[in-house]
């Protein structure tokens, strides 16, 4: 059993692993800490303990002196929790965060429709409503093996009540989401945990929005957008969202309809392999094209939100920055792993 | 009842804030362009000086708190080393070479960088980043004194230690580093941080301080590890201030990348060609070696240098065209570089020698494309020299390139057997390259490098003996004024290793610390 973490200013909490670092649990929850050599050297990761007793570890004499020992700081790399723990960290406050605390959550599963060939739409009547912020995603529990659980980014709008919906991509040979391909049907019971992740929209920033997502990626992005609009959001809004050809792009009509409806909210559907001959009349290409199109090059004073497979996200990142939009104004759902902390990555950039 | 609300605490960056930025003031009675003169000419456009993010939160109390306690700490274990008699516990006297070429090559560049960054602390209009270069300046100031201190210890046992300062104004192959950061502070506050914040501390000093740093632990040298472990824990923040000073020249305005670029481009190879003396150092100098030159420039700058240009590309910005070049010379660097420093030991204020044998199958197997071709074949040649006791002493003062001030020794790209010479015609007078890209160097900026201080040519003019000596004296020395000038004595100070004084001391002061007399 572990103890918990809690960071300052975020407010935010996390269970650790006895051995775990305060590091590499908050890079792995998405927390990114200041950090550089990882071993104890370069003192880079200092934090304040302002409740309870860690283990400072290898961390070196010259990068943890004994006077800052004394008044509580602690190497974030090489840290390890003693009890519970509050840290204040160098990282700046996110007015926007609502730092929902996770529990469980028990549902049966109300309907499954095939929204494309390879995505299901998995509607989950919960126990009691679930609370969380649109962009923000569940741990579902894989019933066929037990232990496991899988991450899913909540599609519908926060406003959805006790019923909330999932749209999972059919992994060839992934485990879990064979699982919910192959086996789950209407009427079985689930359990998941949630709400997690720090990928929600900055409204306080007041910048119009670029929304940009490929595949099932498209759930955060199609929940932030139906909660924006509900909520009556003047900032101009546009998703552009890729798929490989029509019969791969959903909710496709809901999104024409709402930009009918919405003088405020673009919509730019782009297809990267359409056949040639069809009737699609939209963009053809890749969505970081669509979204250069679109923009003609100039993303400045906006600010982006990505979601989809990693190539996807690194095309949209290397575009936005050729339209001078930088990674202050770039979001992304980005997990870090410890082996991300180990790797050879430069640190010029800290969260994309 | 009144409630007393509590205020709600300030974060790091809040309180960060209030203490550096928010002291700044803005100019009534005096226009900006004034007070800032040299902001502009390089071409840098800034928009929103409010954009910088402060790459480090460190205040001043904080600060002072930090390092004396690390200075204390410092100076209890070269207190220990020096009254425990730790100099007889490295690998071997020989060692202490590598030693001398930090002290004299080295040390004077983190002078050099406090100057530098208090200059360019000044002279940026963001308060912020004026406050990071202030902070910096001083740091550079602390390593330069600790490392003077902790070296001292060997002044008073061996050679070549007594006079550091002198030597790095005057000694032959020192103008090298010397010219190199002349070169970085007299260009504008911006080009001064890409180059030694960005490409010197970030993209190159790994390769400076693990091949003395290492090695001084590999070696038993307790006093430079010490001092570089004090150190490291300073140039993270060093480094951070480069990184975050390029992103933010690059995201003010597009017309800055081309510029940035340049300085890239030029600051990589300026900062690799100064690396070859530690090449050199890494592969010849330590008895007891930490890794070869090769292979520290793979992880170093290959692995790490790669993945920051891989995220660089992202602004647009691309390995330098050097890269090329640096990749074929990576095997024959150190051993070009330790030749030349042997056919001039009677004119280096250190020691040298010839690799053994099993020195030489080390270096075989560290470079087995080049070593046993090139390189061993002449070591042979002048070790068979040396025991019929002609050993080499190069007399004839090497032409030198104009840009980054090393004889011109390295050999063409792709033809190890061709030394490499460029030339080009500036207002009528030719000057002398080691490459094509110090030739470009000189030709973007020709107006600054037909000004350099070449040793060789200062030589030759005559400026480089003492008051009073007259050169057309009958039996005139030049070689032997010139060492006087430099303060460097004949016999004492220069020449091999082996039969040097430094050698005899050692190894009967190391017999007395075993044997009873």
């Amino acid at each position: 059993m572990g103890y918990a973490l809690t960071i300052e200013p975020l407010g935010q909490t996390l269970e650790l692993d006895d051995d775990q670092t305060v590091l590499d649990a908050c890079l792995r929850a998405g927390i990114w800490l200041p950090h550089a050599c990882c071993h104890g050297l370069c003192a880079t990761c200092k934090v304040q303990v302002v409740e309870g007793e860690v283990d400072h570890g290898e961390a070196s004499d010259f990068a943890l002196m004994d006077f800052e020992r004394d008044e509580g700081k602690t190497l974030a790399c090489c840290a390890r929790l003693q009890s519970d723990v509050t840290i204040e960290a160098d990282i700046d406050e996110e007015p926007d965060a609502r730092n929902i605390p996770v529990s469980d959550f028990h549902g049966t599963v109300s309907r499954i429709e095939q929204l494309t060939p390879t995505i299901k739409g998995v509607f989950i009547a919960l126990d009691r409503p679930l609370d969380f912020q649109a962009g923000q995603y569940v741990n579902l529990d894989i019933a066929a093996e037990p232990g496991m659980s899988r991450a899913f980014s909540l599609a519908s709008a926060p406003s959805g009540g006790c019923e909330v919906e999932l749209n999972i991509r059919h992994v060839p040979g992934g485990r879990g989401t064979t699982w919910v391909h192959e086996s789950l049907r209407a009427g079985d019971t689930v359990k998941l945990s949630g709400p997690y992740g720090r990928f929600f929209v900055r409204e306080s920033a007041q910048k119009p929005l670029i929304f940009m997502a490929g595949g099932s990626g498209l759930s955060s992005p199609r929940s932030m957008i139906l909660d924006l609009l509900a909520r009556g959001c003047a900032q101009p809004l546009t998703l552009v969202y890729g798929a490989r050809n029509r019969t791969e792009l959903y909710y496709h009509d809901d999104f024409v309809r709402l930009a009918a409806a919405h003088a405020n909210f673009s919509y730019v559907p782009a297809l990267s392999d359409e056949p040639a001959g069809s009737d699609w009349t939209g963009f053809r290409g890749f969505a970081h094209e669509a979204a250069l199109a679109r923009f003609r090059e100039d993303f400045r004073g906006h600010q982006a939100y990505l979601c989809g497979p990693p190539v996807m996200i690194d095309a949209c990142i290397n575009a936005l920055m050729q339209g001078r939009l930088f990674e202050r104004d770039i979001f992304t759902e980005k997990f870090f792993s410890a082996a991300d902390a180990q790797q050879v990555r430069s640190p010029l950039f800290r969260k994309i | 009842m009144d409630m007393q609300v509590p205020k709600k605490k300030l974060s790091l960056k809040e309180r960060y804030t209030l203490m550096t930025r928010d002291l700044a003031w803005d100019t009534s009675y005096q226009p900006k362009e004034k007070v800032y003169p040299y902001a502009g000419y390089e071409g840098i456009k800034i928009h929103d000086w409010d954009k910088w993010e402060d790459p480090f939160r460190l205040t001043m109390d904080a600060y002072w708190k930090y390092q004396s306690e690390k200075e204390r700490k410092l100076y209890a274990i070269i207190d220990a080393y020096s009254q425990s008699n730790g100099h007889l516990g490295v690998t071997d006297a020989r060692y202490l070479n590598a030693i001398k070429l930090f002290l004299t090559g080295v040390t004077p560049l983190e002078y050099m960088a406090h100057r530098g960054f208090a200059h360019v602390g000044r002279q940026f209009p963001g308060a912020g980043a004026r406050v990071a270069c202030m902070m910096q300046a001083i740091d550079e100031m602390r390593h330069a004194q600790t490392q003077i201190h902790s070296l001292s210890n060997y002044n008073k046992y061996y050679n070549g230690f007594h006079d550091f300062p002198h030597m790095y104004d005057r000694v032959w192959y020192l103008s090298v580093p010397k010219s190199f950061f002349e070169d970085a502070m007299t260009a504008g506050p911006f080009e001064f941080v890409v180059s030694i914040g960005f490409s010197f501390e970030y993209v190159l000093t790994n390769l400076l301080f693990v091949p003395f740093v290492s090695g001084a632990a590999y070696n038993g040298d307790m006093g430079t590890m010490t001092f570089g472990f004090s150190a490291q824990s300073d140039e993270a923040r060093h480094m951070t201030l480069g990184l975050e000073c390029i992103k933010f020249i690059l995201e003010q305005d597009p017309a800055n990348l081309p510029i940035v670029q340049r300085w890239i481009d030029k600051w990589t190879w300026r900062g690799v060609r100064l690396l070859s003396i530690v090449a050199a150092m890494m592969d010849y100098m330590l008895p007891k070696r930490v890794m070869s030159w090769k292979e520290a420039w793979e992880i170093y700058f290959e692995e790490n240098g790669g993945a920051l240009f891989k995220d660089l590309a992202r602004y647009g910005i691309r390995m330098p065209d050097c890269a090329a070049q640096i990749a074929k010379e990576k095997d024959h660097l150190s051993h070009q570089v330790w030749a030349t420093f042997y056919n001039y030991g009677a004119a280096t204020d250190f020691h040298t020698w010839l690799p053994d044998a099993e020195e030489m199958d080390w270096l075989a197997q560290k470079y087995p494309d080049t070593f046993d071709k090139y390189y061993r074949p002449r070591f042979e040649f002048w070790r068979e020299q040396a025991d019929k006791g002609n050993r080499f002493y190069n007399k004839t003062l090497p032409m030198l390139c104009q840009t980054c001030q090393i004889p011109t020794v390295f050999t063409e790209p792709d033809d190890p057997t061709k030394i490499c010479y460029r030339e080009t015609t500036y207002k009528g007078d030719k000057y002398h390259f080691c490459s094509d890209h110090c030739q470009h160097i000189f030709e973007n900026e020709p107006e600054k490098y037909v000004q350099a201080w070449l040793p060789v040519n200062q030589i030759y003019q005559g400026n480089c003996f003492d008051d009073g000596v007259d050169p057309g004296a009958p039996g005139f020395d030049p070689l032997a004024a010139v060492l006087e000038h430099c303060r460097m004595v004949h016999g004492r100070d220069n020449l091999d290793f082996e039969g040097s004084e430094d050698q005899r001391n050692f190894e009967e002061w190391r017999g007395m610390s075993k044997r009873n007399a």
